[in-house]
């Protein structure tokens, strides 16, 4: 027997918004910082994309982007689309909407992705060497963006979609 | 209560969809087949091939692969004649000395613990089913495996290693360490270990121990 989940709309709007919360200094503050020789350069998630995108191959950085970009905003809008989608008692496309509960689900770990590259560069470049790569704020919010998200997902129960359904006929 | 009923859905027994609480009959299963919810099409059981020694195999080397994978160098890196080793566990730690507590934690339970406790406690359930001990915990440990699942990101730090390979390749000379090849063989290994292991076919051993199964 699976129990409903308790509160589960509430709960899942709390840890929604505050990921969204920590969505924009994710963003906008660097994952890491490189000194080299005194000269310090700063790297956000975006401009990691780009640095890939410029010096490595593209199919790298496209897998970095889906993982890092897009997945954790369309995560965001995803669920807030089911949310509203419950609260309105829609009876619209309940088997898509199912599907697209379980792709959220699924993905969104990967995001992680660019937090162990942090974590493996400050790793590997340690101080003494000719730089040192030091990880920001901006790493810290992103982790923060997964994690909530990640327990966003876990909250919101999908039989929530089927209910409206009942109801009805 | 009937005890000498094979360890699978019997055919009579009514189930309502853990994803859209649709009550329905579970067929009977044979090894390799999946019953999928008729509305949803969510998984309802699993019944793998290989019953409970596939499984128990399977999440053993898992084990021993990660013992490995966790006691060997994992990436070399050369810059200018200088030579920094690094381990999985390194990764969390720079972030520890870099004043990043918090990110230090959240990648040591993604990369280290969860896999760990993971396929410690399946291997636990398992074994206390396969030899029919009654051992303490095992309830606690096969309703916890379900919630621990998405936490193990070991795959996910593979994808890292590629990209910090790439990031790092232009400005030094890398190498692989003997524990990256032990840590392949740990994603390949687990991956088929939790496609073997179905806990809700546990749940029903259980449940059928205690009778609750056909208490109804």
């Amino acid at each position: 027997v699976h129990l409903r989940k308790p509160n589960s709309l509430t709960l899942t709007w709390a840890l929604l918004l505050t990921a969204m919360i920590a969505y924009l200094p994710a963003n906008l503050y660097p994952v890491m910082t490189v000194v080299s020789l005194g000269h310090g350069q700063s790297d956000t998630i975006l401009s990691g994309v780009i640095y890939l995108l410029l010096n490595g191959d593209w199919p790298l950085a496209l897998i970095v982007f889906v993982a890092s970009v897009l997945v954790p905003l369309l995560k965001i809008v995803v669920l807030i689309y089911l949310l509203l989608s419950v609260q309105r008692k829609s009876r619209l496309r309940t088997a898509q909407r199912t599907r697209l509960y379980r792709l959220v689900e699924l993905v969104g770990r990967w995001s992680m992705v660019d937090i162990f590259v942090v974590a493996l560069l400050a790793a590997l470049v340690q101080a003494g060497a000719l730089a040192t790569i030091e990880p920001g704020i901006g790493a810290l919010a992103f982790t923060a963006v997964v994690i909530l998200s990640m327990f966003a997902a876990m909250s919101f129960d999908p039989r929530l979609i089927w209910d409206n359904e009942e109801h009805q006929t | 209560m009937n005890q000498a009923r094979p360890a699978m859905a019997s055919g009579s027994e009514l189930l309502a969809c853990h994803e859209c609480d649709t009550l329905q009959r579970m067929p009977a299963l044979q090894p390799g087949q999946t019953a999928r919810c008729r509305l949803c099409s969510a998984i309802l059981l699993r019944y793998p091939k290989g019953g409970l020694d596939r499984p128990i195999a399977l999440y053993s080397t898992a084990l021993l692969l990660l013992l490995l994978s966790n006691s060997f160098p994992f990436l070399l890196l050369e810059i200018q004649g200088r030579q920094e080793i690094t381990t999985i566990l390194g990764a969390s730690r720079a972030l520890y000395d870099a004043g990043m507590g918090e990110l230090a934690v959240a990648v040591f339970v993604t990369t280290i613990l969860a896999p760990a406790l993971l396929i410690t406690s399946s291997l636990y359930v398992l074994l206390a089913v396969r030899l029919h001990l009654a051992l303490p915990g095992a309830r606690h440990a096969l309703s916890w495996i379900s919630h621990l699942e998405p936490w193990g990101m070991l795959d996910v730090f593979m994808l890292g290693v590629l990209v910090a390979f790439v990031k790092l390749g232009a400005m030094a000379t890398m190498h692989t360490g003997l524990s990256l090849y032990a840590f392949c063989g740990l994603i390949v290994v687990s991956a088929a270990a939790t496609a073997a292991f179905e806990p809700r076919l546990l749940w029903r051993q259980f449940a059928r121990r205690t009778g609750l199964i056909h208490a109804r």
